[in-house]
């Protein structure tokens, strides 16, 4: 399972809840999980047949559970329930939302998608709106736990860049429309490393630099971890179940250990403005959030991030969904509209810091306005960043026993 | 009639939590890889060896044995041996003396004492572990301190190695060190180290052969008290040391929990780790059990 950038494991007092409810969970069996697990008792479950698995190359139409609401209902009067990762939207956002429709809006928050997944599985909740990620997107609906969307409640659908208004992981948007995109690079104190990425022979051989040893830090992924090694080797399907090429990254990673003894966390948006890391694994949304976490003395400028500038690195995105049985599904499709409405989203991502993939905002338009600082271009991302970059998808259960093993391995330092 | 309320707590918090988790650790996956319990024990499985040359990983409680010789859960688990050992030594030579001072000459300000010490305690471990970070970075004060004291050099303390990591269990774990210990230490009966005194014994001998002898018991249960959280901690190392090489076995686990297709195996990382300090308790309570008869 792929980290999201909203977990946030060291910092987050409510990341640290989760973690201890997880080990409770497995020493006493925590009842939410397991019961929905019941081979018998889930009352999805038992529909839930496997679920397909998309790749770019591989689209998929994904089937439809249900009949759409039909066209020409009001919005029901609410509260809207939501459910999303925790500080996932603005909340001035869903204020303006309140007031336009003289409703309530109700976040419910959690801490990964597995968390998630087993609650819409325990059918706890009623949530009306779901914020899944492209991976999960198959195993949902096999389950039966997303409603299809009608399309003529979401105008503004056609705001958003071609590539995902029509994806690959949901092809026709039968269940979900885009809300952000994010990029895995290279973040770095330019005031501390002698050679920027781009400097090297191969960008990535920066994590492998003794120059670095102790401060050089990872994110704490199975998936980009192993996914970083195969891209430095120029494998550039960072979905493969190749034993073999698991086994090569996992010999390199060890060989990194070895040089620099990384680190592993998952909030380079606040060990690189601290100094604790001079080079940070991180996601484009950290290098621009970095500057709410700037001591005195550092500047922006400071910090540094690097993604393939001809495209070709991990590239995610998110997407917005309706919660099959919700009790107000118009209202749910006039949120998703809502929040892909031009102002609406950019107002979104003056607090979010996570791009969202609109026609109108392009790169030049996000430095021109000052939403990112002119040095930090590299980490706004591009609608041709996905014809090149690889997306984190879901993998064949032995696939991800695969990658679990091999992280491990790494991650006991032997 | 009146065991009921321990029956009720042993049955809710221990068999029903300890059963849960076994029939996820013996249990099957579904079609999608999600961990599917079994709650028939006759079809339990043990899960499946790994066959490197196939590319086929381990899961379940085979998994774990393969882990447990290959290093994959071996190096950690021998790695949280070698640091709780050394955070309970650390614990006892910083906490026998608190102990001893706060039992022995606390006189009428114990309560007090006992109060400061328990006072930091009032603040979340979260905050606590993250303080140190603040105070052993490279500019943090300890370095700074380190500058000024005459022939110490300051270093990088959080380079990942596992000096900070004991340092984080010790300072987490004292006061559940000190309290039990100090309840033996005060519940020594003053006639006896008076005796002592009228044999003509020193202080030494007097700690030697009267007050070390009497706390053994209250030594005992602090030390199992701290060690058995200590066994299962993982989110000191994530807050103070989070490198490979100080990776202990609660990491493994909670690795493999957050993740749905690795849960049967951290579950069998579960069952094995409490076999093991079963194991430990054991052995406690027979050494209990066994001064009772000698005292009784």
């Amino acid at each position: 399972m792929t980290r999201h950038p909203r977990e946030r494991p060291t910092l987050s007092r409510r990341r640290f809840l989760e973690r201890s409810g997880a080990l409770l969970a497995g020493l006493w069996g925590g009842s939410l999980l397991l019961g929905s697990c019941g081979g018998d008792g889930g009352r999805s479950r038992s529909g839930g047949g496997p679920a397909v698995r998309s790749r770019p190359d591989r689209p998929v139409t994904l089937p439809l559970v249900d009949d759409p609401v039909p066209d020409g209902r009001e919005p029901e009067d609410g509260p809207l329930s939501v459910f999303n990762y925790a500080e996932y939207i603005n909340p001035r956002v869903l204020r303006t939302f309140e007031r336009r429709y003289g409703t309530r809006v109700k976040v419910t928050t959690f801490n990964s998608m597995d968390e998630a997944r087993a609650k819409l599985d325990a059918g706890v909740g009623d949530f009306d709106v779901f914020f899944p990620t492209p991976d999960v997107l198959g195993r949902l609906v096999a389950k039966g736990l997303l409603a299809p969307l009608n399309q003529t409640y979401l105008p503004n659908l056609r705001n958003v860049w071609d590539t995902l208004a029509d994806p690959f992981y949901d092809r026709g948007s039968r269940y979900t429309v885009p809300y952000t995109v994010y990029t895995t690079g290279i973040g770095y104190r330019t005031d501390a490393v002698d050679r920027r990425p781009e400097e090297y022979d191969n960008p990535y051989d920066i994590f492998w630099d003794r120059v670095h040893r102790g401060r050089t830090w990872l994110l704490d992924d199975d998936r980009e971890v192993i996914g970083m090694a195969l891209l430095r080797r120029g494998v550039t399907d960072c979905n493969t179940e190749d034993p073999d090429l698991i086994a090569e990254a996992l010999r390199e990673l060890r060989a990194l250990d070895e040089a620099v003894s990384a680190r592993l966390s998952a909030s380079a948006y606040e060990k690189l403005p601290s100094g604790e890391a001079h080079v940070h694994q991180a996601w484009s949304g950290d290098a621009v959030n970095a500057r709410q976490y700037l001591p005195r003395g550092t500047d922006i400028t400071d910090i540094g991030y690097w993604y393939p500038p001809e495209g070709g690195g991990v590239i995610g995105s998110d997407t917005i969904a309706v919660v099959r049985g919700a009790a107000h599904p118009v209202l749910a499709h006039h949120f998703l509209n809502f929040l892909l409405d031009e102002q609406v989203a950019l107002e979104n991502y003056r607090w979010l810091g996570y791009q969202p993939p609109q026609k109108a905002i392009d790169p030049d338009r996000l430095v021109a306005d000052g939403f990112v600082p002119e040095h930090l271009r590299s980490a706004v991302v591009r609608p041709e960043d996905f014809d090149r970059g690889c997306q984190l998808l879901q993998l064949s259960p032995e696939g991800e026993k695969l990658w679990d093993a091999a992280f491990a391995r790494f991650r006991s330092g032997g | 009639m009146l065991a009921a309320p321990g029956v009720a707590w042993l049955i809710g918090f221990f068999a029903v939590p300890l059963y849960a988790t076994l029939a996820v650790a013996c249990g099957t996956d579904d079609v999608n890889g999600d961990p599917r319990p079994v709650w028939n024990p006759t079809r339990w499985s043990l899960g499946r060896a790994a066959v490197p040359e196939l590319g086929i990983s381990g899961d379940g409680l085979r998994g774990v044995w393969d882990g447990l010789i290959d290093g994959t859960f071996g190096d950690p688990m021998l790695r949280t041996v070698l640091y709780v050992s050394l955070a309970l030594a650390l614990c006892c030579l910083i906490g026998y003396p608190v102990a001893y001072y706060v039992a022995r000459h606390g006189g009428r300000r114990r309560g007090l004492l006992l109060g400061l010490l328990l006072a930091p305690f009032w603040i979340s471990y979260l905050m606590r572990m993250l303080a140190w970070v603040n105070l052993l970075q490279p500019d943090g004060q300890v370095n700074d301190l380190l500058r000024v004291l005459p022939g110490l050099a300051p270093r990088d303390w959080l380079d990942g190695g596992p000096v900070p990591l004991v340092l984080g269990l010790v300072y987490g774990y004292v006061p559940y060190f000190i309290l039990p210990l100090y309840a033996a230490l005060d519940r020594i009966d003053p006639s006896l180290l008076e005796a002592s005194r009228d044999l003509h014994a020193g202080p030494v001998r007097t700690f030697w052969h009267i007050t070390l002898p009497c706390s053994r018991q209250g030594l005992l249960a602090a030390a199992v008290i701290t060690a058995l959280p200590m066994f299962g901690d993982y989110y000191t190392h994530d807050l103070v040391s989070p490198s490979n090489r100080t990776t202990m076995i609660g990491n493994q686990i909670d690795q493999f929990l957050r993740q749905s297709s690795g849960q049967r195996t951290g579950a069998a990382l579960v069952i094995v780790l409490a076999t093991g300090l079963a194991v430990l308790m054991a052995y406690y309570l027979a050494a209990t059990n066994r001064a009772s008869q000698e005292t009784g």
